[in-house]
Formats: C-alpha cells, structure tokens, sequence
C-alpha cells in the first residue's frame, strides 16, 4: 500500500470545511482513493437521502454506479444489508452467493466483479450511507485492506458529520440535497456531452471531470453550466478514448 | 455533537408507498375543492402535513429560481415572499443559489440577523420564527422555490423533512407542467400517481441531458418531451429512458414548431 498516499488521503477527507466544499466531490475522492490504496478494482458508495431513500452518490467506474444502481433496483444486495445492519458485510466469492443474493450475485458476476465488501458510514448510532468494494477474483479481502477501507470510510463519515455539527446540526441536511441534486446535474451532463461527443457515460464522466480538473472548477458547478449553455465544453470528439489518471496504474491483480 | 439528525430510515422499500402517500394528500386537496391537482394543492397540503404554519410557492423564471408568486397560504406567507423578492435578500434567494434547502429554525438567534440583516428582523415582526425554503429543481432544471414557516421555533423532524422533499418533488413537476397546457398528465402514471423515478433516477437524467442535444432544445423542455413522449407510446418514464441511454430510441426535433404547441 502505498503509504505516502494514504495519509495524503487522510488529509483529503479531513479538510471539509474549506471554502467552496463539494460534498460529490469529496466522495468521489473516497471511492477513487479506494481504488487506488485497496487490492479492488471499482468502488461505490449509497447515501441515505432523508426522504428515505438510498441513493448513488459516487462510483470510482461506471460499472461501479451501475451495479449499485442494481442494488437499488432489485432492492437486494451487499450494500442494502450493510446500510439497514450498519455493520460490515462481504462475500468472498459471489458464484456461491446465490442463494443470499438471488438477482443481485449473478449481475455483479455479468459485470466482472466475483467479491464484494461492503462498509458502513456509520457515527455510532447514526448510518448515512455504505461504501461497497468489488474485485474481479474470488478471494477474501485482506483483513488490511478492510481495515483501511473501513478507517476511510470512517473519516468521511465524521468529516460529513462531526464538522458540520460543531457549526449547525441543519447543515448536513441541506448540503446533501445540494450534492443530490448536484449528481443529478451531472448525470444530465454526461448525458448532453455524450450525445455531443458520440460516446459511453463512462467517457463521458471522465471526459467532464477532466475538463473540471483543467479549468479549475468544480464538477457541480461546470456540470450545471454545461447544461445551462452558458459554457461550451468544445472538446474533439473521440479524443481520448481511455482517459486512465483516475485508474489505478497497475494490472488488475497486481497487489499494492 | 451530533446530536443532529435522527436515525435514518432503513428500509429503501418505504419510499414508494410514502411518495405514494404524499401524492394521496395532494390528490385529496385537490379533490376538496373538485379541480384538477396544481401547485396550491401541495402548497396547502404540505402546511397540514409537516405541522409549519404557512406556505408560499414561488416559479422560476428564466434562470432566476424566484420568479413570481404562485400560490400563498396565508397572509404571512405572502409577506415573508414579497420580502425576500423585495430585497433580493432571505432564505429564498439563498436556496436559489445554493441549489439547496436552507432552514432556519429559529429566525431570532444572531446568525439570522448576521445572514439576512434586513430580512430577519423584517420576517419576526411579520410573525415568522422559523422559516425553510426548498429550491424546486430536478438537476439544472429550476422550476421554482417552496417556502414555510412556522409562528414558533423549532426545527423539521428527520421524517417532516423527507415529506417536505417529497412535496417538493412534486411541485416541481406539476410547476414545471403547468406551463405547459394540456400536459398535466404526463409523467403520472395509472392512477394519477407521480412515476417511479427512484431506481432509475439516472437514466432519466442522462436521457433527459442527450435530448437537449437531439432535439436541440433546452433542459426543462426536454424533460417535458421525454415525458410526453412516455406518456403518449403509453411507456414507464424508466425504460423510455434507459432506451435512449442505450441508443434504441432517437427523438428528432419536432416537425411542427413548438410555439405552434403551445396555446
């Protein structure tokens, strides 16, 4: 694992309160940092909306947020158990979870994943969300890697909770309708620049995220002007097929 | 600490029968005064609903998220939007902004008057303590604002607050097709009843984002279109949309021009 990163990371998750704080942002550093540190291949993470509702707020990939998006649909799965028990769920090999998981084992095999390890964002009593991990081989997860994976999604929890609190305990409830809608701003971005650019969601995003990066923006707030009109994201089509700075460098399997 | 916001509910499957349920309350509003359900009767129901005192609904316009004033509940309620269009300054104009709800239990602690040094003190003597504003918004789609209030200090319950988003929810889509005439069906399934957008929330999105380029149009109207669309091939809004997000189904703009549409 690579040490440097981690309390990089550390420090990412703690710093909440700076000005101009984007809350997708932020949990979009939680499931890329979790791919980068941990021995798995994608990660997603479910917010609990107060109207009662899980929702998917960030995916390290595609395949990631579609999977979750199953969950949610099919109302089954690691994720939905870990959020309603608040503690800790996995399964090490998914080909012999069918009977625990009757729709969701067999599409998050479809899609490439064969483990999973769900997560609580928990504050004691209080569960507003889980962070799932996949991995494409069967496998326990390394007892390390939970540990980390759990200490991350603990930061992120007391970063989203604790701080605000201490300022009004109203805060978080506004600032995640903000970043709700906010996913949703986003998901009709990617939607307008795939269509523009002839490509998949998953360019897309990255595509939007890049572009973000480059101007010095926020996603939120360079989603919403892309589809307002009031910023044109003139970008040669199909320029870059693969955009790979937010993957992990190394082969699948290769352990860090 | 945290002494914030109460456990949260764990059971995902609720949220259909308690959109459901809010959706009755409107429905049932409406019935009361035997006209076709519009946005007053989730501004009025809302107030019985999550016990505030009074209501106010404002529309977009344009991209100014507080436009003019649909529909009131109560003189107070009226003075509390006048105010805040007035001076450009409030909790409405914030929500506005921030693309968040802002709520302020208590209108006379000093972080209210720092915030909103005129509208503050303004909204007290008016008879307001605790006001909460909710911008009405599906993404960059800005259709308006809802505003309550209550005459006493205290803050929404983790349940009133999922109601209210709830009452949101569909005010925003009954403002949104009320400008639209001869519309208000669509996007409602059998029954009368608002889709359910909650597992496909994102398809609808991204297919909703890819008309504005296929029909050239903006992104309120291509929500409206991708909802007619459903409505008249007699479609779920869900598989409508994830067939555009896999490129079965294409809209091309519309041969007859939409102003011609529009009476």
């Amino acid at each position: 694992m690579d040490g440097e990163l981690l309390s990089d990371t550390f420090v990412e998750l703690t710093d909440t309160m700076v000005a101009g704080f984007d809350v997708i942002e932020f949990l979009h550093v939680l499931t890329d940092r979790s791919v980068q540190l941990l021995d798995v291949e994608a990660a997603g993470l479910l917010l609990a909306d107060p109207r009662g509702e899980l929702r998917v707020v960030a995916a390290s990939s595609e395949a990631a947020r579609l999977i979750e998006l199953f969950q949610l649909q099919n109302d089954q799965g690691p994720c939905l158990d870990c959020y309603r028990s608040g503690l800790p769920v996995h399964a090490a090999d998914l080909a012999a979870e069918a009977g625990r998981w009757p729709r969701f084992a067999p599409a998050a095999q479809q899609a490439g994943f064969t483990a999973v390890q769900a997560l609580p964002m928990r504050l004691r009593e209080q569960v507003i969300g889980a962070l799932n991990l996949f991995r494409a081989g069967p496998g326990a997860f390394d007892t390390a890697d939970v540990r980390v994976g759990q200490a991350l999604a603990d930061v992120a929890t007391i970063g989203l909770l604790h701080e605000r609190s201490m300022r009004r305990s109203e805060t978080l409830n506004e600032q995640l309708q903000t970043a709700l809608n906010s996913r949703v701003v986003i998901e009709q971005a990617k939607g307008k620049l795939a269509e523009r650019l002839g490509v998949d969601m998953d360019q897309a995003f990255s595509w939007l995220r890049d572009a973000a990066r480059a101007r010095n923006r926020r996603l939120s707030e360079l989603a919403q002007a892309f589809v307002d009109g009031t910023e044109t994201l003139i970008g040669p089509a199909r320029r870059r097929p693969q955009p790979g700075s937010w993957r992990k460098p190394s082969a699948p399997d290769g352990g860090s | 600490m945290t002494t914030a916001v109460a456990p949260l509910d764990g059971d995902v499957r609720m949220t259909l029968s308690r959109q459901s349920r809010i959706w009755g309350l409107v429905a049932g509003q409406a019935a009361s005064h035997g006209g076709p359900v519009s946005v007053s009767d989730a501004c009025a129901a809302v107030v019985t609903a999550v016990q505030v005192t009074g209501a106010w609904l404002s529309a977009a316009s344009g991209t100014e998220s507080a436009g003019h004033l649909i529909s009131v509940t109560d003189a107070v309620g009226e003075r509390l939007a006048e105010l805040q269009l007035t001076l450009g300054e409030g909790p409405s104009p914030d929500a506005a902004a921030d693309g968040g709800p802002v709520l302020t239990s208590d209108l006379s602690e000093t972080e209210a008057d720092r915030r909103w040094p005129v509208f503050a003190p303004a909204a007290r003597q008016a008879g307001a303590v605790a006001v909460f504003t909710f911008p009405l918004r599906i993404g960059a789609i800005r259709a308006g604002i809802m505003g309550l209030y209550r005459d006493r200090a205290g803050q929404l319950s983790h349940r009133q607050l999922g109601d209210v988003l709830l009452f949101a929810d569909i005010a925003a889509i009954l403002l949104i097709s009320a400008d639209q005439a001869g519309e208000t069906a669509a996007g409602f399934g059998p029954g009368g009843q608002p889709a359910d957008l909650a597992g496909h929330r994102a398809e609808i999105d991204q297919a909703t984002g890819m008309l504005t380029e296929q029909l050239g149009v903006g992104i309120t109207e291509a929500f409206i279109r991708l909802r007619a669309y459903a409505y008249a091939h007699d479609r779920p809004l869900g598989d409508l949309a994830r067939d555009i997000v896999a490129r079965r189904v294409r809209l091309g703009p519309d041969p007859v021009p939409s102003e011609d549409d529009q009476a």
